[in-house]
């Protein structure tokens, strides 16, 4: 729950007491003033309340708690904290270079128009095949598609730190054919070690944050 | 004696009011399944409450059965 939930639950709870005593008293829209009143409290606050219900949800499930909170996703929370700096998401979870409290989402969202859309559509897609679908092992979970460079270069790109990499410059157009996607990130021996949930039992963990 | 509209006004308040229950229920857990409750229940049943409170407004009454 984070600091907006405890105000928001407060405010639904006045728009619920507000709506049964417009319920309950429903001779006062009989007056002008009661259905001014009663358009308040009956459509007008309830459609706030829902508004904002929506962006608390929405919010919420970004949270790295949320993604990890089905079983099958266990290994892949796990993987966030090997003790190996050549697990990519791990370097990026343990040095903060993403959020920790939204890791997932972060790498695993486009980052277009409706990409947070097209992420909670598969999402309800995820939670169908959590519940009334075949649930696949860790290791059998593959990307609907090959990882997009744009969600690395959406904080990489432009940064001097990748520009000037001499392993970005192993051939002169590199960094134009990344940019283009015709050369993935993720390609072999580049970074290509990336949750591989299937060998985690032969690796430590880092212990977390103090 | 209640009028029509008052009557559709009493069901749907309580309508909404038991969306936004639900709706406030789902927020005290952080899960895929507190999300899908919130969107597929919580929501339609507001939404529910919310038309059924405006059909009240523009639906046609019987004369005589309007109080005002």
């Amino acid at each position: 729950m984070n600091n907006s939930a405890p105000i928001l639950i407060f405010f639904t709870s006045i728009v619920i007491l507000l709506a049964i005593l417009t319920a309950l008293r429903a001779e006062l829209t009989r007056g002008r003033g009661g259905k001014i009143l009663a358009f308040v409290t009956l459509a007008v606050l309830p459609s706030l309340a829902v508004w904002a219900g929506a962006h608390e949800q929405l919010e919420r499930s970004t949270s790295t708690k949320f993604c990890l909170s089905c079983h099958v996703m266990h290994d892949f929370g796990q993987s966030l904290y090997l003790d190996d700096k050549a697990y990519i998401p791990a370097v990026h979870f343990q040095n903060a270079f993403v959020p920790r409290d939204h890791a997932c989402f972060t790498c695993h969202t486009d980052y277009t128009m409706f990409g947070d859309y097209r992420a909670k559509w598969r999402g309800l897609h995820h939670v169908w095949v959590q519940y009334l679908g075949k649930i696949p092992q860790p290791a059998d979970i593959k990307l609907y598609t090959p990882y997009n460079n744009r969600e690395c270069l959406h904080c990489h790109g432009g940064a001097r730190k990748y520009e000037e990499a001499s392993s970005h410059h192993k051939n002169p157009d590199m960094l134009a054919q990344a940019a283009s996607n015709k050369l993935s990130c993720l390609s072999a021996d580049c970074h290509d070690t990336v949750h591989d949930v299937a060998n985690l039992k032969d690796n430590t963990f880092w212990k977390g944050p103090n | 004696m209640a009028t029509p509209i008052e009557r559709r006004i009493r069901w749907s308040g309580l309508i909404i009011a038991l969306g936004l229950v639900i709706q406030t229920c789902t927020l005290f857990w952080t899960h895929p399944l507190a999300f899908m409750a919130f969107l597929l229940i919580g929501c339609p049943v507001v939404a529910a409450g919310l038309l059924f409170y405006l059909y009240s407004l523009v639906s046609r009454h019987p004369a005589g059965t309007e109080a005002d």
